[in-house]
């Protein structure tokens, strides 16, 4: 009765209550700051007396902004295209090997995503303050790469023990060789994974603040690094229009997601 | 012959590829992850002399000692008030018609996947004084003189609450699906009333799920950066916020190095306990 919809009486009202509540308290504030990217009052007053672009406009206007999400898109490119390169080797490694301490390396493979990052990140402070990696592109590219790959390495690991060996082994046995038998029969088959793999590295890394912040330089930052800046100093409303834009490419990139899996599910 | 290692199991030339497949992220880890932080844990015990000075300063000190309270304090109630919203919200996404869940697990994951500063600014603005919160309740009446809200420990938690809840609820609905309604069912029939049957089997068959998402969210509070140091503002700091301020303003290895053993080996341990528990780490999502 408790897990039936429709035997549950008053308590179904209850539990819709609540999670009518949630779902606003989740959406309110994101919608509410892209309305206020189009408001005209500087203190961010809600209703905006009047509407405007203007905050777009000085967004645009400023190079310091274009520069910063420039860099992000770069090393956040750069960093997919490496973690899902590296994540797809040791997925294999671990997914097929039968090596003792195999599961001792996939937990330490993992251990990133647990670690608190702030520890991670003035570690990694430390280490690129002695070998003159801090303020460099290289620096950021091999930081945002120790969070991203347990994220490649689990979503092209899971993709890897769905997709049945067999299928491998028979391209074997018709002539190809084992790394064609891979490139051209097992890579398409999990490609879905790797697509998986490669946006929540790009996301792993655009949206990083905590290692950036101590990774950059005056002369080289990430965009979450200059909003970080900005927001120690006030509350402008032009952060709400870069604020509103990334609300944007987030929903662009829900919706590839969902088409790959969809994609994947029909082939 | 490729033909005869398929079916005869790994061989040796085999079990050594694997381990060379691996060996590029093996090695970034361990120049890019591990070595660092064992680095800087040392540092913890060698500087400024070796000993544990930094460690009794940590522990004993009443400024160091309130801001791990009030970290401990802060993920404390994070987790109980996401496990109060996102229990019920997990188990009405768990039976609710498809086409209403679909619609909530969207704004869910819209939420998930948003820029964490972008929340938290969202929150910094709604809390402020002259906020929509406050004037809200100013215009009903409610209160004469805005609250404060943000630059507290009330900003913190309301904003760790926000960041949080969809990593209770995906575990809970998880947990929750895969329980046989059948089960309830007996309860019924065996005469059990409504509030009996949540107590005495519907809540122990979800505490394994309670238990995951409880302590992933605790675990990942305890360590938070950006929203602490943000909601928070400087009077309020959280351990995250006070290692990197050892490190950044005061220079202070030794120190920031301790604060870093002391928040790892919490997070480490209460992993452990969740592995040990229920063999699952709770991993997933982002």
């Amino acid at each position: 009765m408790l897990l039936h919809w429709d035997k549950l009486g008053w308590w179904r009202w209850v539990l819709l209550a609540v999670t009518i509540l949630t779902a606003v308290f989740l959406l309110l504030p994101i919608l509410f700051i892209a309305a206020l990217s189009f408001g005209s009052s500087q203190w961010l007053i809600f209703p905006p007396p009047s509407w405007t672009l203007r905050w777009y406009d000085e967004l645009f206007a400023d190079p310091s902004w274009l520069d910063a999400a420039w860099t992000s898109f770069k090393i956040a490119v750069v960093v997919a295209l490496l973690s899902v390169l590296i994540g797809t080797l040791a997925a294999f490694g671990l997914v097929r090997g039968r090596f003792r301490g195999r599961e001792a390396l996939k937990a330490f493979f993992l251990t990133p995503m647990i670690l608190p990052v702030v520890v991670l990140a003035v570690a990694l402070y430390a280490f690129y303050l002695r070998v003159g990696l801090d303020g460099t592109v290289t620096g950021f590219v091999l930081a945002h790469l120790v969070v991203a790959l347990p994220f490649s390495i689990l979503s092209i690991g899971t993709a890897l023990e769905g997709f049945d060996k067999s299928i491998e082994d028979a391209a074997v046995l018709c002539g190809a060789t084992p790394l064609e038998a891979v490139l051209r029969v097992t890579l398409p088959a999990i490609a879905s994974g790797l697509f998986s793999a490669a946006i929540f590295s790009f996301l792993a890394s655009w949206d990083e603040v905590v290692l950036a912040i101590f990774m950059a330089s005056p002369s080289l930052q990430t965009l979450p690094v200059k909003i970080w800046g900005t927001l120690r100093q006030d509350l402008t409303p032009v952060v709400a229009a870069v604020s509103t834009l990334l609300i944007a490419l987030t929903l662009v990139l829900m919706l590839l997601v969902s088409l790959a899996r969809r994609f994947a599910k029909s082939s | 012959m490729p033909q005869a290692t398929a079916l005869v199991g790994p061989s040796r030339g085999q079990r050594r590829t694997s381990l060379l497949l691996a060996l590029p992220a093996l090695s970034l880890l361990i120049v890019f992850f591990a070595l660092p932080v064992l680095a800087l844990l040392l540092r913890s015990v060698l500087e400024p002399a070796p000993g544990f000075s930094n460690y009794v300063t940590l522990l004993g000190s009443s400024t160091y000692s309130r801001i791990l309270v009030n970290t401990f304090t802060v993920s404390a109630v994070v987790t109980v008030v996401t496990l109060l919203i996102g229990f019920p919200t997990a188990w009405a996404l768990a039976l609710m018609p498809p086409i209403w869940s679909r619609l909530v697990f969207g704004v869910l994951l819209l939420s998930m996947w948003t820029n964490l500063l972008t929340r938290t600014y969202a929150w910094m603005v709604l809390l402020q004084r002259t906020g929509v919160i406050n004037r809200t309740l100013i215009d009903l009446g409610i209160i004469d003189q805005p609250l404060p809200l943000v630059n507290n420990l009330t900003g913190v938690t309301i904003g760790m609450t926000y960041i949080m809840l969809p990593f209770v609820i995906l575990p809970l609905y998880g947990v929750i699906r895969r329980i046989d309604p059948a089960i309830l069912q007996a309860a019924a029939l065996c005469g059990a009333t409504r509030a009996q049957a949540f107590r005495r089997v519907l809540l122990p068959l979800v505490m394994p799920g309670i238990a995951v998402g409880g302590l992933m969210v605790f675990v990942m509070s305890l360590g938070y950066f950006v929203t602490p140091a943000l909601l928070g503002g400087t009077a309020n700091m959280m351990l995250a916020e006070l290692i990197a301020q050892f490190v950044q303003s005061l220079v202070n290895w030794g120190m920031g190095g301790a604060a870093a053993l002391v928040l790892l080996s919490v997070t480490l341990s209460l992993y452990t306990l969740q592995l040990r528990l229920f063999g699952t780490s709770g991993l997933g999502g982002r």
